[in-house]
This record gives C-alpha cells, structure tokens and sequence, in this order.
C-alpha cells in the first residue's frame, strides 16, 4: 500500500483488495458491502478529527487485513445462502460458490452431487418402468471376466443378453422411495455439514 | 522481526466464548431500534465485555440479513457519507426471544455448577 497517496486513495486501495477476493458473491452485494466498509474507515478514521493517513491506517487495522475480511464475508454469506436453501438445485448452486473457497466445500460439493445423481438414477428408471417394461430396472449383467456387476437401466434399447432383471414392477415403488429418501438425506447432510463447518468458522481462533 | 505471541488456553477459550455469543449480542443491541455498524460496535463496547474485531462484526450483520434476522436501509448523514442501518424482522425478534431463554436457562445452570469454584477462588 501507497503511504504517502493521501487517505482516500489508502481507503480504495483497501477497499479494491477486498473486492477483488469478494468470490462466489452476487456483484449488488458486492457493491454494498464495498459501500459500507467506505463508510465506516471513513467514520472511524475521522472520529478524531480531520482525514489522515494515520487515522486511515489505524481504522484499516481494526478491520483486519483485506484478505481475512473478504474471506469472512464470502464463506458466511455463502454458507447463509446454502443454510437457507429449500431446493437442491439452490443448495447446489450456493456449494459451487463454497467449493471455489475451501476444500470442505469442494468435498460437500461432490458428496451432494452423487447423492443427487444417485437418487435421480433411481427416480428416472422408476418412471420409465411402464414405458419400458422389459428392459428398464436394476440389472445384474455379467462382464468381460465373467464377474457379476449390478446396473440401473434406463431400458432405452435392446434388452442385454448378459444378464437378468433383478427387481421387476417392484422397481418402481422401490425406486421412487429410495430415490425420493436419497435427495432428502443427501439434502440433510450437505445443510448439516454447512452448519458444522459455519459453527466451526466462527468459534475458530480470529481475534 | 515482529513476534507472534500465542494466545494461551484461556485466552483461546474467551475469544471462542465471545464470537459464540456474538449473534445473540447483535440481536440484543438491536432491540431497542436501529442501528449502522459502528454504533453497533459501540453499544457492544460499552455494555458488555464483547470487545469484538470490527472484522468479525460487518460480516456477521450481512449474514444476519441474508438469513432474514435483521433489515437494512441507507440513510445519509451530516457526517457526509451515508449510513447503513440494521433493524430486527420479526424472525430477529422471535430469535432473539428463543436465543435469550436459551441463554438465561444455560446461564443459570452454569452458575449453580461454578458456585463451588467462586467459593473456592474467593
């Protein structure tokens, strides 16, 4: 940072180093929380008095470094917007945004995808059961090496000659109740976890 | 070269205790009407031992928002930059109820547990 550039370019050149690592946030925020950290070094560093370079400087202290600030604002927001997601597409798309900042959130991230994936696999191939009686279901095939591997299967296509059907008609209840039980629950871990690692973020060590 | 002093044990532990109570120390400060940030800061400052890094405190409060505990709106000021204001929702005011039982509840628990160690240290 510039010492001798006055206060208010010591502000900005905060303020833009903190923008610049505001990640996963809508710009509207962005441009608000900006706003609002101007106003305040701004008040804190006048309070005694005229503008300076000092006072700009002791109010940036407080706040701590432009680093640590941002990366406090994007994980509690983001993690605010996960915690409020009623859907999964919403929670998805807050995971995204945590994922580009830690790696618990990139673990979560392609823990809630699976689960999602899994339990659509299901529900999809229950559906189609009645437009594709004979092929669509959970398939026990044998492969190459002649060892047993289970498939779920849309039934688009010719019925494979290497295998049988495993469930019949009872895949479509089964399907759709695991399939509807694995959202729910992969829904319920991704929020669970969010709400540890926030829970964890905040009793952490940052005086 | 600047030294770094590690915080000990029981320092670790008040700063863990007061970020804990943070949002429930936001939603207190707020009951009696509007406040920006800074007064925040000051009325935590001054009726409380919840001496907090102004770091922590912005995020927190955009937080609050999003989860619809607290409101926002921009007012200028005579100071000459305006100023943004937090007022509790009804949610905000509901938690704040159900955070401050919790707390009286937890409090006095904890206070029959420590009256053997007060004796002990007086």
């Amino acid at each position: 940072m510039n010492a001798h550039g006055g206060p208010q370019l010591k502000i900005e050149q905060y303020l833009s180093e903190v923008r610049g690592r505001l990640r996963g946030l809508r710009e509207e925020q962005v441009s608000e929380i900006i706003a609002e950290l101007r106003s305040h070094i701004a008040e804190r560093a006048a309070s005694a008095g005229e503008l300076t370079v000092e006072g700009v400087s002791a109010a940036l202290r407080t706040l701590g470094s432009s680093e640590e600030l941002a990366r406090e604002y994007a994980a509690d927001e983001v993690l605010a917007r996960a915690e409020i997601s009623r859907s999964p597409l919403r929670l998805i798309d807050s995971l995204f945004s945590w994922a580009t900042m830690s790696v618990a959130g990139f673990l979560v991230l392609i823990g809630a995808i699976t689960g999602y994936f899994v339990g659509l696999v299901f529900l999809v191939v229950a559906l189609l059961k009645p437009f594709h009686p004979a092929t669509a279901g959970l398939w026990a095939l044998r492969n190459g090496a002649d060892d047993l591997e289970l498939s779920m299967r849309m039934g688009f296509g010719a019925a494979p000659s290497n295998g049988h059907e495993l469930l019949g008609w009872w895949i479509m209840p089964l399907g759709i109740v695991i399939g509807c039980g694995l959202v729910i629950l992969t829904t319920r871990l991704a929020l669970w976890c969010v709400g540890m690692y926030r829970r964890s973020r905040r009793l952490g060590w940052r005086a | 070269m600047k030294e770094i002093v590690e915080p000990s044990p029981a320092e670790k532990w008040e700063v863990q205790l007061r970020k804990g109570c943070l949002e429930l120390a936001i939603l207190a400060a707020l009951w009696e009407g509007r406040l920006y940030g800074l007064e925040i800061l000051r009325v935590l400052e001054s009726n409380s031992e919840l001496i907090v890094s102004e770091g922590t405190i912005y995020p927190l409060l955009t937080r609050l928002k999003t989860l619809g505990l607290v409101e926002s709106e921009w007012v200028e000021s005579d100071s000459g930059h305006p100023r943004k204001y937090y007022a509790l929702t009804q949610a905000g005011r509901e938690r704040a109820r159900e955070m401050a039982a919790m707390w009286e509840k937890f409090s006095l628990s904890m206070g029959r547990l420590l009256t053997s160690v007060k004796e002990v240290h007086r």
